[in-house]
């Protein structure tokens, strides 16, 4: 079942892999206009087109890119003419740095409220989480990390204004103190925007399952009131939350745009909107396949956690 | 609520008529002159890497940077400007925004229609209530602070009968239900003025629109096309479109309406010729100003190729923007005037802190609105990479920043002789110039430097090398022979506007496209550590930090510094 399940995998891999290629050359616009000078000869021209192996036939440009992809060597940028690994290699991890906590901090954070509200139905608790998490949702995330800028970097700077280190950067321990200083913000207002979704979704979720005959029986047997909470009703949604989790850890890569913008961090957002903006096609192509591979990495593996902490889950898809 | 509006717009005109009063009359006080340039007198310089034009503003208010050039948003410079913590100029520039006619077909194919049409262009108003006074009007067809520019060669103004009259005059007539029809009784069609969408360039699209509502006072049928912007690009390219926007920087010279306007760009995709236009007696004058062989010609040549242009206006030229830059009011030192906003090299090389002993020094932050993608000259494409590049490496002339003319600087002297079969360029060198590592720059590297951008067709510099024959040295080692295989006055500013680049660096690049000159590790002539970046420019490359800065160090044998200051 698990082949089964890894063929599929395979099989969505593949036709990604394949739509990343075609729909780049579908696009309008020629990736080689910004670096070629429409003056220069036609044999000039033509050897740019050849350094880039974009006189080839289409078939041959996509067996070559399908091979890069297979391997991993992604090429060079068109923009940079460094190697794409190196471009990846400087962005990612910064990325990976804000949004892996800001991802996991307000899915906890979301979560608790969440369980907190469908617990004390109609209570203050309650509305202020709906209240509070109906505002984080809403709220357009440049507006607040502006504001936030303007308040805590400006007005009162107690953060930074920009970006990941300081000028010049500290060496030793206290480089490490300052990079976690410069992402606090972002990370901040990361958590402020993304914990309200979390927090509405399980509390919808958490009111549904409280309501349940088994919910009932446990609480009429007089277990105490947390173990029903969490061990019965919160885990019978963990399967949907883990997916819903998992599925998100590939945005971790992909970056968020208008957050490196406010904050001027150099992140993988802004590299991947500026290669699909130049047709910079190694570039954009990693960074999809990248992104692909996660996906469908995560999507297996949060079948596989389902099966673990949901015991009516079975791979072959029977219920117990 | 017009009341408030009213003042609003009369606080700003009173803000940008003082910025100008003030850029003008600093430029008087302190005329130009080279020789009173002796720097860089700050030993450290930071690119810094900020995005946002609200953080922007934010870090040069706090002390967080020190310079900020390309404000662009209107109210930036208001909120500037009552800290009163940083003096603004502001300066005409070489941006233009055009509205392109499709002269390859009906009804743009028509003369008279496209005079008719530019004289609905309400550019006056338009740029008044679009930019708040931040952009003037265009009128003509290069930027008005051209030493080339034609003022007698402005588009018609804004006059809705008389454009009437011009097609009625003509035999054009109108349809009983208004529409415009041209004399062989052909009804114009439904036309579509392509635009980028509102998200990416709000103003550009606005203007789409208004042009549209100008067309149909024509008695046309138009409307703004907005789209996304790679493929609109690819629909120009293809020639597929009615009208489109379109903005440009240009230069100070003129021969860039060759490639705007000469027919034989005209269906060659990708090239400038976007609106196909031409014109005989135009591709003549086009091919005189060229090819002139001298100024005086070059600039005959300039000015009727401006007169055609108006009257076969193949574009529209709506407006020009301003630059605006800041600089914190601590500093001393700052050189800027009506054509130059206050980020420039001269500003970089005099700044001093205010009140600072003599010889005291603390470092400059300087803002770069993206980071760099590529520090190898020979590649890079972008005016984030020039903006640092640029205090790296020289060329052999310069531009004053007052007249816009020549002016001596890797060369002290030149000379541009033309024949029948060719242009000889002459170059003397200044003497005892030394690139950043220490060694002497010669005439070889000049010689090396040009013939390496030929023969490996750089297509960054290609243009301008495409019609190099040969280069020449002489024995005594300070003048540079350069053969051009034809005659163009335009030869002395492609070549003598060239960075040089040195020979001892060149010859050991293995493949000058993936060249990540950074990262190579060099020795300078004193036995220490540097990267291949190396040029003759006031500053040289430290260290990059991606996505952060740029630090850069006072270069000690800079032409214009001098250690005994």
């Amino acid at each position: 079942m698990i082949l089964r399940r890894l063929g599929g995998a395979v099989a969505v891999l593949l036709i990604v892999v394949a739509l990343n290629f075609f729909l780049f050359r579908v696009m309008p616009g020629d990736p080689l206009s910004g670096m070629m000078d429409p003056k220069l000869s036609a044999e000039a021209k033509e050897k740019i087109r050849g350094m880039w192996g974009l006189d080839k036939p289409l078939s041959e440009q996509f067996f070559i890119y399908v091979g890069q992809m297979a391997t991993f060597n992604f090429g060079m940028s068109m923009t940079t003419q460094r190697p794409v690994w190196d471009e990846l290699k400087g962005r990612v991890p910064n990325t990976v740095a804000l949004l892996l906590p800001a991802l996991l901090l307000s899915a906890m954070l979301g979560i608790y409220l969440g369980v907190k509200a469908a617990v004390a139905r109609g209570s203050l608790t309650e509305k202020l989480v709906i209240w509070s998490g109906a505002v984080s949702f809403s709220v357009p995330s440049f507006f607040v990390q502006i504001v936030l800028l303007m308040c805590f970097a400006y007005t009162v700077p107690i953060f930074p204004l920009r970006g990941s280190s300081s000028i010049p950067p500290p060496t030793g321990f206290a480089a490490i103190l300052d990079y976690l200083w410069h992402l606090s913000l972002p990370l901040i207002s990361l958590v402020a925007l993304s914990f309200g979704g979390w927090a509405l979704y399980i509390r919808n979720m958490m009111v549904k399952t409280l309501g349940e005959d088994y919910i009932l029986m446990a609480v009429a047997r007089g277990l105490p009131r947390a173990r029903v909470v969490w061990n019965h009703a919160f885990r019978s949604i963990l399967p949907p939350v883990l997916t819903m989790l998992l599925l998100s850890l590939p945005g971790v890569v992909s970056g968020a745009v208008l957050t490196e913008t406010v904050f001027s961090l150099n992140g993988a957002g802004s590299l991947l909107l500026e290669a699909v903006n130049s047709h910079n096609y190694p570039v954009a192509q990693a960074a999809f396949y990248i992104m692909a591979l996660l996906t469908v990495l995560c999507n297996l593996l949060a079948d596989l956690l389902c099966a673990l902490v949901d015991p009516r889950v079975r791979l072959g898809g029977e219920q117990a | 609520m017009p009341q408030l509006k009213f003042n609003r717009f009369a606080v700003l005109l009173v803000l940008i008529a003082s910025i100008l009063f003030s850029s003008f009359f600093s430029s008087l006080a302190y005329a130009f002159d080279i020789s009173d340039f002796n720097g860089p007198k700050m030993t450290d310089l930071y690119y810094v890497v900020m995005r946002d034009a609200d953080a922007q503003t934010m870090a040069i208010t706090s002390g967080k940077l020190d310079v900020l050039g390309d404000i662009f948003r209107a109210v930036d410079v208001e909120r500037l400007e009552k800290s009163g913590l940083v003096d603004l100029s502001m300066a005409a520039n070489f941006h233009g925004f055009f509205l392109t006619f499709n002269t390859r077909k009906f009804p743009f194919d028509q003369k008279v229609l496209r005079q008719a049409a530019s004289q609905v262009m309400d550019r006056t108003n338009w740029t008044r209530d679009l930019f708040s006074g931040y952009a003037e009007a265009a009128y003509g067809f290069i930027p008005e602070i051209s030493p080339y520019y034609d003022a007698d060669s402005k588009a018609l103004p804004y006059d809705v009968e008389a454009a009437r009259k011009l097609l009625s005059d003509a035999g054009w007539t109108w349809s009983a239900a208004g529409r415009l029809t041209a004399p062989d009784g052909k009804e114009t069609p439904h036309v579509k003025i392509l635009c980028p969408p509102s998200s990416v360039a709000a103003t550009s699209t606005e203007i789409a629109l208004l042009a549209a509502d100008g067309l149909s006072k024509l008695g046309m049928s138009a409307e703004a096309q907005p789209m996304d912007f790679q493929t609109m690009l690819a629909r120009v390219d293809e020639r597929d479109f009615d009208a489109c926007t379109n903005a440009w920087t240009m230069s100070r010279d003129p021969d860039l309406l060759y490639a705007f306007y000469h027919s034989s760009w005209r269906d060659i995709k990708g090239a400038y010729n976007l609106s196909g236009i031409a014109d005989e007696e135009l591709d003549k004058a086009l091919l005189s100003l060229r090819n002139a062989p001298s100024e005086a010609e070059a600039r005959e040549a300039a000015l009727l190729s401006q007169r055609l242009l108006s009257d076969l206006v193949p574009v529209v030229p709506i407006y020009s923007r301003y630059s605006v830059a800041a600089i914190r009011k601590d500093w001393d030192g700052v050189y800027a005037n009506d054509r130059v906003t206050s980020d420039n090299l001269y500003t970089l090389l005099s700044m001093t802190p205010k009140g600072a002993a003599a010889g005291e020094t603390r470092p400059i932050y300087w803002n770069l609105p993206e980071e760099v993608r590529t520090l190898n000259p020979l590649v890079s494409g972008t005016a984030y990479d020039w903006t640092v590049l640029g205090s790296i490496y020289d060329s052999l002339i310069s531009v004053n920043p007052e007249t816009f003319e020549d002016m001596p600087w890797l060369a002290e002297s030149w000379s541009i002789e033309t024949g029948v079969n060719g242009s000889i360029l002459t170059f003397t060198l200044r003497a005892q110039l030394k690139w950043q590592d220490g060694f002497p720059l010669t005439v070889d590297d000049v010689k090396y430097s040009l013939e390496f951008l030929k023969d490996n067709q750089v297509p960054r510099y290609f243009d301008s090398v495409s019609d190099m024959e040969r280069v020449e040295t002489d024995a005594r080692g300070r003048t540079v022979k350069v053969y051009m295989s034809n005659t163009s006055y335009w030869h002395l500013h492609n070549i003598g506007g060239m960075i040089i680049l040195p020979k001892h660096i060149l010859e050991k690049v293995p493949d000058w496209r993936s060249w990540q000159p950074t990262n190579a590790p060099h020795k300078a002539a004193d036995g220490s550590d540097m990267t291949e970046l190396i040029g003759t420019g006031p500053f040289i490359f430290k260290e990059s930090r991606v996505g952060e800065y740029v630090r850069m160090t006072r270069n000690p044998f800079y032409m214009l510094f001098s250690s005994g200051e």
